[in-house]
């Protein structure tokens, strides 16, 4: 029998092949939900989903597009927000 | 809008929102940029073009550039020119084995003290290494 603390779905179970050649079953933490741009609510690409503990060991450069608002917004709304800001000014 | 010397905004990429001057017109939708950025071709669709225009040759070398903006302003970007090293590559088998023959050759008394010592060695290892224990992690 497993731990009770494994019964609960909190855990999510992976099966692995051992080099036995048994499948055993694992139950790991799950994962965060992905990165989603603040302006559209799109899935952000370029941004791992993996748990804090590794996002700390990862260099910045593979955490995030390296762009003005890389990781925060999509491309198409950084271009956008972008040239409002420049029209903006322009008008000024 | 598109002509040489105007002063646009770079809107996607690692460059974007920075300034830069249109220096040349290439074929299709590319144009050479230089500025704030760094001085490469690039689509009209990844520029925003401003009002403003500066008086520029075709083709102008990034020091003109860099002495327009500086007055403007403007930070001009440069960027270092990569020391030139040589890439260590591998050497094939065949030649390598030949290297080690020619090398043997000179100098070959010493060679031949070295495998004996590597074979004490070895011997002596597999007498103290004990058979490792199976440990089976459980979950």
């Amino acid at each position: 029998m497993v731990e009770g603390r494994k019964k609960s779905r909190t855990f999510r179970r992976v099966f692995k092949k051992t080099p036995g050649g048994i499948t055993k079953k694992y139950y790991l933490k799950r994962k965060p939900a992905k990165a989603q741009c603040a302006g559209c609510r799109q899935n952000l690409k370029g941004v791992p989903r993996e748990r804090p503990f590794k996002m700390q060991n990862m260099p910045k450069t593979k955490k995030r597009p390296d762009r003005p608002y890389g990781g925060v917004l999509c491309s198409r709304c950084m271009r956008k927000k972008i040239i409002e800001q420049i029209r903006k000014v322009s008008k000024q | 809008m598109i002509s040489i010397g105007r002063i646009c905004v770079k809107i996607a990429g690692r460059d974007a929102g920075k300034r830069c001057v249109i220096v040349d017109i290439l074929d299709g939708p590319f144009v050479l940029i230089d500025g704030e950025t760094r001085r490469k071709r690039c689509n009209i669709m990844h520029l925003e073009p401003l009002e403003q225009k500066i008086d520029i040759k075709k083709g102008a070398s990034h020091e003109e550039i860099k002495d327009i903006f500086t007055k403007m302003g403007i930070t001009a970007r440069d960027t270092k020119p990569k020391a030139k090293t040589t890439r260590p590559h591998k050497l094939r088998r065949s030649k390598l084995a030949k290297d080690v023959k020619t090398e043997t050759a000179k100098t070959a008394k010493p060679a031949e003290k070295k495998t004996a010592t590597k074979t004490v060695k070895k011997e002596t290892t597999e007498k103290t290494e004990k058979p490792k224990k199976t440990v089976k992690k459980e979950e």
